[in-house]
């Protein structure tokens, strides 16, 4: 337990990014610090366009930084990695694979004998309850199975960070409540460090050991939140510290609070 | 209970007649919808053309003696012989035209030197019709097979390229962000992810090529042959025998149409995830 909660420390140093917009620079993230602890659940929320997916992007790998540096364990993060897993909301499965296939995908790297693989890769699904359709393609896969082999396919190779951008936007309320037990009991076996992009502040509260809250464009970050509340979480059972969070966040949010902050 | 009672035949003798209904159904509304239907009502009209003796036969030929005229070509063995030389023609320029088009597609969608150096040139070349090279291929390459490849090829290759090239270009950032977080390879990453993107493209490409390979391949004929449909169509217009003619474009847009047919059927099983 020791060593794994020394993996996986993202550090993220007085970071701006800036893009060339048609009409000179746009700055997309403001100077930004934070540290991801290892093996914590940390959730980003604020408006959209606030610069949450491009902080996320960044530390993937996929966009550089105009200046300070994002490191992993002490390495500076310079392009994407299998150290950091990423789940989209758009769930990037390869449509020309079955759901086992897509999990096989992210096995190759290891080097293991074609049977093995093949075991690992079904074992990743069995553990998502998705070992019976292992041999479908992802268009016959609902959303919410689309997601569970995203997450299967990502864990499978054990990233020390994983990186989710609105992994749940497109689910309705009902899968979305059932994805969040789910990834809860994949990330409490796997422990990678998480960070979790989201506008929806109930996600954010019911999931994360820590919320951080971005302001609008130019984001930055503006307030940070600890939750100590045991899992599973529910509004009626985890106190009333929860619901006072979440009227603070919603005020926050709201674009007349963030003129005045 | 009551509701499935209600949907039920009363008895179960008459189980069969609606079954039977329901295929007629189906077979009818296959016939409407498919070609048979537009293929007799224009057979109808044309029959009742050559009947009525509207046109002359020798300007407007009637059915009958377009088949007959494909009877004749068939028992003196030239159709045969045609089609035989025009379909390698058009496979092997085919062949040739799409293998270069998908590497070079490849290439141009990958490789940004490439794609700077060739692109614009191609693009120009892509207006110039298939026919305005037959005197260039016939001083280049005689009057031999040789001009009739160059001709196919040539226009099935930058159609091909066209579409592969811009079947790379789409290639959706997601799966390309998927395949780096997964750790795969540079070489990985183009054989599994980028390539199978681009597949769709790729095969409308083919399809397009396909078909112009049959279109481009009357215009290769033209450059000195002594066989082929192209070349028969060119000697019935000496003897003005229509028939011939109507008999040969009939074949031509039979043998084009179940080609087509046939690589759509082909590309719809090869990228099956196409199809959502």
């Amino acid at each position: 337990m020791t060593t794994m909660l020394n993996e996986g420390h993202v550090r993220v140093q007085d970071v701006t990014i800036r893009f060339n917009g048609k009409k000179g620079p746009v700055i997309a993230l403001d100077t930004t610090n934070v540290d991801l602890k290892p093996g914590t659940f940390t959730a980003l929320i604020g408006p959209s366009g606030c610069g949450k997916s491009t902080l996320m992007n960044a530390i993937g790998g996929f966009v550089k930084t105009s200046s300070g540096t994002i490191a992993l364990d002490g390495v500076p993060i310079t392009g994407p990695s299998d150290k950091v897993g990423v789940i989209f909301q758009q769930y990037g499965l390869f449509p020309w694979f079955t759901a086992l296939g897509n999990v096989r995908f992210g096995l190759k790297r290891l080097g293991l004998s074609k049977a093995e693989e093949i075991d690992r890769a079904r074992a990743a699904l069995d553990e998502v309850g998705l070992g019976a359709h292992a041999d479908k393609y992802p268009q016959q896969l609902s959303g919410g199975m689309k997601q569970r082999v995203a997450i299967a396919r990502t864990f499978a190779f054990g990233p020390k960070v994983l990186l989710m951008d609105e992994p749940f936007g497109a689910l309705d309320a009902q899968t979305r409540l059932v994805m969040h037990d789910l990834l809860l009991s994949v990330w409490q076996k796997h422990r990678a460090t998480v960070l979790f992009v989201t506008h929806d502040v109930d996600e954010a509260l019911l999931l994360a050991d820590e919320v951080r809250v971005m302001s609008q464009a130019p984001g930055r970050l503006i307030r940070h939140y600890e939750l100590t509340q045991a899992r599973p979480r529910t509004f009626s059972r985890s106190g009333s510290d929860l619901l006072t969070i979440r009227d603070e966040i919603i005020d926050l949010l709201r674009p007349r609070a963030l003129i005045d902050a | 209970m009551a509701v499935t009672d209600l949907q039920t035949p009363p008895t179960s003798e008459n189980g069969l007649l609606p079954q039977i209904k329901r295929l007629c159904g189906i077979a009818a509304a296959t016939l409407t919808g498919g070609p048979v239907i537009s293929f007799l009502f224009i057979l109808g009209i044309w029959s009742a053309v050559g009947a009525l003796q509207i046109l002359p036969e020798a300007i407007f030929p009637a059915p009958w003696s377009v088949w007959s005229a494909t009877v004749e070509m068939w028992q003196n063995g030239t159709l045969a012989k045609d089609l035989r030389v025009s379909l390698s023609r058009a496979a092997i320029g085919f062949v040739l035209g799409a293998s270069l088009g998908v590497a070079l597609g490849l290439l141009t969608g990958r490789v940004a030197v490439i794609r700077t150096l060739l692109n614009p040139f191609l693009t120009l070349l892509r207006p110039i019709p298939a026919i305005a090279l037959v005197p260039v291929a016939i001083v280049w390459f005689g009057i031999g097979e040789g001009s009739k490849y160059f001709v196919i090829s040539y226009t099935v290759f930058l159609t091909v390229w066209f579409n592969t090239h811009h079947g790379m270009e789409y290639v959706p950032e997601t799966y390309l962000r998927a395949s780096r977080s997964l750790g795969a390879s540079k070489l990985r990453e183009f054989l599994t992810v980028v390539i199978p993107a681009a597949a769709p493209h790729i095969f409308a490409g083919i399809r397009l090529g396909v078909a112009l390979a049959f279109l481009s391949l009357v215009a290769a004929e033209l450059s000195g042959a002594s066989s082929g449909i192209g070349y028969r169509l060119q000697e019935a217009r000496q003897y003005i025998r229509t028939d011939r003619m109507f008999s040969l474009l009939i074949i031509l847009g039979l043998l084009g149409a179940t080609v087509d047919l046939i690589v759509h059927h082909i590309g719809k099983k090869l990228v099956h995830w196409e199809q959502s």
